[in-house]
């Protein structure tokens, strides 16, 4: 038989997982059960005590930032931190379609693309080849039908 | 002011589901209480605490494909918390000074919510001495035993549920609960 509960022994006790002994001291021992039945109600109290004051804070919380943004009464916090990403993925969608269109109307377009003149070259090799009364692979013939 | 140390969960919406429903938003109003109360507790600071909360179901919303169903969704959240609990705690190691001021100010605060009970004066007197001692050593814990003490006490998870949040083995959870409660029930004694 134990004299009185270990430090140890009333944790495991708190735990909810003692041993025989401890079960059967507690059982036998008023004033282990009294020292039990205090610590169990002081952490009982702490956690009400933690949970009201997480209440007051979030609500405190809440004022601060609707105080700071009003538009935070239409949308919840939680609601604009999940849709954040969306928006994001949204906003550069249309960020790059705005890039794109812009670039087809200012960027010049490389087909097509020629030497300023070349269209007057290439009008006076046809009126060349147009003009002549002959293929140039005949030209030698009509020389000698000329002198003749 | 009644206070209840029960869940905040009304029972119809207790039993744990392993299901992520359709609407995401059911389940951050119902689960984000929770873990802005662990994260408050644990971290002691507000915007800390709302931008863990945040971070929290960002994440679970991002890895929600990913949810394998072998635990519930309150400890898949947890899991998540503890997580980024676990580094704030660590990036901020260095700001002792902003830490110091605000506990002190938060341990008032625990101290004035204890419930107005049919109690003379005086036993409520020694009650709240008694809560701003465990709050107080709670804050002085090493990082895991306050996370593991955190846990069971205020957020009544089993010690499978701990492990599974905090990933470590029943047995470890069960030396750190030991440690805590021990160091806990040495400041009541000293308080008292």
């Amino acid at each position: 038989m134990i004299a009185h509960l270990s430090s140890e022994q009333l944790a495991e006790w708190i735990a909810g997982q003692p041993s025989l002994m401890v079960a059967q001291h507690v059982r036998d021992c008023p004033a282990c059960r009294a020292e039990l039945a205090d610590f169990r109600e002081t952490l009982g109290e702490f956690r009400g005590a933690v949970r009201a004051w997480s209440e007051d804070q979030a609500g405190k919380y809440r004022e601060n930032a609707v105080r700071s943004n009003p538009s935070a009464l239409r949308e919840p916090r939680s609601r604009t931190a999940l849709n954040r990403m969306v928006s994001h993925q949204l906003a550069w969608a249309l960020l790059i379609a705005a890039v794109c269109i812009v670039a087809s109307f200012v960027l010049p377009r490389p087909v097509g693309r020629k030497a300023p003149g070349s269209d007057a070259v290439l009008l006076n090799q046809v009126d060349t080849q147009v003009s002549r009364t002959v293929p140039s692979s005949m030209e030698p013939l009509m020389k000698l039908v000329v002198q003749e | 002011m009644q206070l209840s140390v029960t869940s905040h969960l009304e029972p119809a919406i207790r039993p744990d589901v392993t299901a992520l429903p359709g609407d995401f938003e059911a389940l951050v109003r119902l689960y984000r209480p929770k873990v802005f109360r662990f994260a408050l507790a644990s971290l002691r600071d507000l915007d800390a605490a709302e931008t863990v909360t945040q971070d929290c179901f960002l994440r679970a919303y991002q890895a929600r494909e990913r949810f394998r169903r072998d635990c519930s969704l309150q400890t898949w959240l947890m899991q998540i918390a503890v997580n980024l609990v676990r580094d704030r705690i660590r990036n901020r190691r260095f700001q002792f000074w902003r830490r110091a001021s605000r506990s002190s100010q938060s341990l008032d605060a625990a101290g004035r919510t204890i419930a107005d009970r049919a109690r003379s004066p005086e036993a409520q007197a020694l009650l709240n001495e008694r809560v701003s001692a465990v709050w107080a050593a709670a804050e002085s814990l090493p990082e895991k035993q306050r996370t593991v003490f955190l846990l069971r006490f205020v957020e009544d998870l089993d010690l499978l549920e701990i492990a599974v949040a905090t990933g470590m083995k029943e047995g470890t959870v069960k030396t750190h609960l030991f440690r805590a409660l021990r160091a806990v029930r040495e400041r009541l004694g000293e308080s008292i």
